[in-house]
This record gives C-alpha cells, sequence and structure tokens, in this order.
C-alpha cells in the first residue's frame, strides 16, 4: 500500500470516527431533552412528537423528489391538498371513510403527479434552476385557485369519532389520532430507505440522483426513473392529503404552509438525507409546542420554521467559507 | 461491430467533427490526438450523449445516431468515461450491480459476471463494501471499467484511461486491456500512446476534428508523425 493510499484510508477512518462522535452526541442531547419535557412539559413532548410526525410524512417524499429528481417543487404542499379535497368528494358522495379511500388516493394522486411530471417538469429539468422554481411556485396558485373556484374558500372538515380519541394518564389527558401521522413517517422513512437500497429500481433511483450521467451509460432510463420518483412523492403526499382530512379542515390554502415548512425541513436534513428530515421534524414539533405552552409566546410558534431555516443556511455558510 | 461514416458535430454552433470515418470490428482499436481533437467528442455522439449533424453511427448495422445512451448501453456499448461517472455514494458491489442490472443480455448473470471482475481486479472484491466515493482515483478507474465489463459489453469504450493514474495502475489498466481484447471488441481514446499501443492492433491519429491518420499498431509505432509527435522520439 503506498503512503498516498495509506493516507487516505486515514482520512475516511477520521471521517467515521466524528460521525460516529456526531451521533453519539446528537443522541445524548435528545436523551436528555426528552427526559427534561417529561418531567417538565409532558404535553409539549406529547403534541411536538405529533406534529412531527405530521411534518416528517409531508416532507419526507419532498426529500425524496429534491434528493433525486433535484427540484424544489414548490407545489407539493397542494397536492396534499388535492388529494385532501378529492378524498373528501368522494367520501361524502360515497359515505366511505377517509381510511378506506387512501390507498385509491394515493394511486390517483401519483398517477395525476407523474401526467403532470410530463407535461411540465420534465421540460423544465434542464432549464435554470429558477424555471423550475417558478413552474413549480406556477402549478401551487393554478392548483389552489381551481380548487377556489370549485369548492370557494370555506373550509371542509368530516366528523370522525376515532379522530378525537383521547387517553388519560393521570392528570394528563391528550388526544391519540394524531400519532398515527409518527407511524406514517416512520413508515414511510424506513419503507423509502428499503426501497432505495434494497430493490433494482430503487438503487436505479438512487444512482440517477447521484449521477444521472453515469446511470444513463449503464442503461438507466434516467427521464423514465426521475417521474416514477415523483409520482412516488406526489402518491405519498397524496396518502397523507387523504390522512390530514381526519383531523383537520381542509380550505384552498392548507398546503401552502406544508409546502415551506417540508422545504426547511429537508434543507436542515440535507439534501438526501431522509432519516434526518425525521429529526429535524422532531426538532421543529418540539420547537413549535414549547413556544405554544407559554402565553407570551404563543403566537409565534407558526415562525419557528423561519428561524430555523435561516439558523440552518448560516451555519452551512459559514461552514462553507470556513472550508 | 461500429461504423461510423462521414460524421459531422459539435457544440451549439460549433463544429467540433468532420468528415468522420471510423470503424472498429472485433479487434482494439486505439484514438489518438491532442487535447481538444475532439476524441471525447466522437465517444460522446457514438454513445448519445450529442446529437450527430451529419454522417451515419452503426452498430452491427443497425442506425444509433441520435439514440438516447440507455439505449445504446442496453445494445451493448459499455463507456468508461474519462470523469469515471460512479456512483459515490453507493457501495462498489451496488456500483458493479448496476453496470448489468438495465442491460437485457446481462441482467441473469450478474454473479458470475461480479467473480470475473473481482478475479480482473481483486482489490474491488477486498472494497466490495465501502462507498464508491470514498475509493482513491485508481480504484474508482477500476471500479469504472469493472461497470463496464458488468454489462458484457460488445463494445467496450474506454476515454482516457490512464489520466491521473500513478504508472502501476496504468500499467494494470492496460493489461486488463490486453487480456480483453480477445473477446470483446475495445475502442481506447489515449494521450499515453506508447503504452496503449501495446494493446491494441489498430489505431487513428484525431487532429482539429479530423482523421490524419489510420495504420495497424506496428505501422504507428513507426510512423514519423506518430513518433514525433505522440511518442517523444
Amino acid at each position: 500500500m503506498g503512503p498516498s493510499l495509506r493516507r487516505h484510508n486515514l482520512n475516511i477512518q477520521a471521517v467515521k470516527m466524528a460521525i460516529k462522535q456526531r451521533k453519539a452526541i446528537i443522541f445524548a442531547i435528545s436523551i436528555a431533552t426528552a427526559v427534561v419535557l417529561i418531567l417538565w412539559k409532558p404535553t409539549v413532548l406529547i403534541y411536538g412528537l405529533q406534529a412531527a410526525g405530521l411534518y416528517a410524512a409531508v416532507a419526507i417524499p419532498m426529500g425524496l423528489v429534491l434528493g433525486i429528481v433535484h427540484i424544489v417543487n414548490l407545489s407539493h404542499g397542494e397536492f396534499m391538498m388535492l388529494a385532501s379535497y378529492a378524498t373528501y368528494t368522494v367520501c361524502r358522495a360515497l359515505g366511505v371513510d377517509p381510511l378506506i379511500a387512501l390507498i385509491p388516493a394515493a394511486l390517483v394522486t401519483a398517477l395525476f403527479g407523474w401526467v403532470v411530471f410530463q407535461l411540465t417538469i420534465r421540460r423544465a429539468l434542464k432549464a435554470p434552476e429558477l424555471n423550475q422554481l417558478i413552474l413549480t411556485f406556477g402549478l401551487a396558485i393554478a392548483f389552489s385557485q381551481i380548487i377556489n373556484l370549485i369548492f370557494t374558500s370555506q373550509t371542509y372538515k368530516l366528523s370522525l369519532e376515532y379522530s378525537s380519541m383521547s387517553l388519560d394518564i393521570g392528570d394528563l389527558s391528550f388526544g391519540v389520532w394524531s400519532f398515527v401521522f409518527v407511524a406514517v413517517a416512520v413508515i414511510y422513512a424506513v419503507g423509502l430507505q428499503m426501497f432505495l437500497t434494497k430493490t433494482r429500481t430503487g438503487k436505479a433511483a438512487l444512482a440517477v440522483g447521484q449521477n444521472p450521467k453515469g446511470a444513463a451509460i449503464v442503461g438507466i432510463d434516467v427521464y423514465r426513473t426521475y417521474g416514477l420518483v415523483f409520482a412516488l412523492a406526489i402518491g405519498l403526499v397524496g396518502a397523507m392529503g387523504a390522512l390530514f382530512l381526519t383531523k383537520s379542515a381542509i380550505f384552498p390554502g392548507v398546503g401552502s404552509p406544508f409546502t415551506m415548512k417540508s422545504f426547511s425541513l429537508v434543507a436542515m436534513a440535507g439534501i438526501g438525507n431522509i432519516p434526518g428530515i425525521l429529526g429535524a421534524s422532531v426538532l421543529l414539533g418540539l420547537a413549535e409546542n414549547f413556544l405554544r405552552s407559554f402565553r407570551g409566546t404563543r403566537d409565534w410558534a407558526e415562525i419557528v420554521y423561519f428561524v430555523l431555516i435561516i439558523a440552518v443556511i448560516l451555519s452551512r455558510s459559514l461552514k462553507g467559507k470556513k472550508s | 461491430m461500429l461504423k461510423i461514416q462521414g460524421l459531422e458535430c459539435g457544440y451549439g454552433r460549433m463544429k467540433v467533427l468532420e468528415g468522420i470515418n471510423f470503424e472498429v470490428g472485433a479487434e482494439s482499436v486505439g484514438l489518438f490526438g491532442p487535447n481538444g481533437a475532439g476524441k471525447t467528442t466522437l465517444i460522446s455522439a457514438v454513445m448519445g450523449m450529442i446529437k450527430p449533424w451529419k454522417g451515419s453511427i452503426e452498430l452491427e448495422g443497425v442506425r444509433i445516431g441520435g439514440a438516447e445512451t440507455f439505449t445504446i448501453a442496453r445494445m451493448g456499448v459499455a463507456l468508461v468515461p474519462q470523469e469515471r461517472e460512479l456512483f459515490p455514494g453507493m457501495s462498489v458491489e451496488d456500483n458493479l450491480m448496476l453496470g448489468a442490472a438495465y442491460i437485457p443480455h446481462a441482467k441473469d448473470d450478474i454473479p458470475n459476471q461480479l467473480e470475473k471482475v473481482f478475479e480482473l481486479f481483486p482489490i474491488l472484491k477486498e472494497r466490495r463494501t465501502q462507498y464508491a466515493g470514498t475509493m482513491s482515483g485508481g480504484q474508482q478507474r477500476m471500479l469504472a471499467i469493472g461497470r463496464a465489463l458488468m454489462s458484457k459489453p460488445r463494445l467496450l469504450i474506454l476515454d482516457e484511461p490512464s489520466l491521473g493514474l500513478q504508472p502501476s495502475i496504468v500499467a494494470e489498466v492496460f493489461e486488463v486491456l490486453k487480456s480483453l481484447k480477445s473477446s470483446i471488441s475495445i475502442l481506447v481514446t489515449e494521450q499515453n500512446v506508447r503504452e496503449s499501443l501495446k494493446a491494441i492492433d489498430r489505431g487513428y491519429v484525431l487532429e482539429n476534428g479530423r482523421i490524419v491518420l489510420e495504420d495497424s499498431a506496428e505501422g504507428l509505432k513507426t510512423n514519423p508523425h506518430v513518433v514525433k509527435s505522440y511518442l517523444g522520439l
């Protein structure tokens, strides 16, 4: 082994060690935070985790698109809103539960996502990033305005008994249905990780995300893969649209904050880091609910993600300058 | 195998190649020329990365000029690009596996091909779980060649395989090429003419976008222009 190769191997060992140390620190801080919250403000932990589940389940598909197709889809939340309205309409018309409509909603939204990709986004992939942003922003406006025209700005909500289930532990009483979002977020993260690392199509998608030119050289149809990944992501967010309807009221602008929050979570986690989105969501959910737990700071909760994204961008810029 | 006739192509309005007539049969062919002569452009045109303006490119009688890169790869043309174009965040084994996974005539024989590649490059077997992006330049080059071989190519194209490598690894790469030339058609572009002449049967010299010379390896070794401009004698 030559000296340069030996040095190269030592560098790899050092990086691995640093990553291990960082993981250990993050784990220790997480445990300490959880213990403090359980003792001091348990509702912050409960509702914070529930919110984190919702945010992560919506943000993970956006992370998938950004990591592989390399576009920031500013209409991401609007796809969820469309799925919510479609589910609402079907549930009202057929009298079925949104949970039954969940899989069909996901499939129809995925198909719609594929069509939108082929008709619009595919054509902008080679254009400058600003064009892609304008395109997806335009789609977001178009989707919400179409819904506004059809359904008006009135809010719609389904009344479902199971969504108001609660649990009493001592003096503490809290709603439990929203934990379903936590389960979905974990299923999405684990499922996508398995898909990307264990299946041929998933590995091809990962390859396309890492090096589209290299992927084409080995016979992978890059644009077909982009379309597939986009449709998959929109399908997942479509399922979330149906699930969201079980808990919340919907209106034409309901998707927009989810786009912004998803983007900030994906940016915090780093491109392509799906488990990182889970961690970032927990941070956002806890921070929001922590502020909500005090009367004086309650109204500040909605801007936490702004503060987090600015902090992340600033720290990355500083790191970039140093290196 | 590969037949190019009257090829003209370039980037934007800039013409890079003109009147290229070129053929690779069941043999090993070298394409030599200085920086900027158009070697990589010619390979890009064969691989469908740029569209020909004029002329034809045929693979075993089928016109492939203007076809998509992935289609050409699936037809049996494997490329080892100058920049390697690996998947840095994936393991060596996944990189190799993906070399065959989408190639119709290779995807069902992945374990056998993997063993063959590991025989040629034992270091890849040692590092099969390591991320490709964490390997040294020479190892990455071997991985790129291994990935191309996984596809059981009919035609293997190597773009400057010795670029940026230390001499011992260059020798290893050319030894591998020599061992392959009896079973695969090979097209190799190189600036390291001396080393590649040992591994090829025939060669072309490309200068300013035109083929200026075509001869056997032995003929090129004694050609005054090649001797003066490329062998530095």
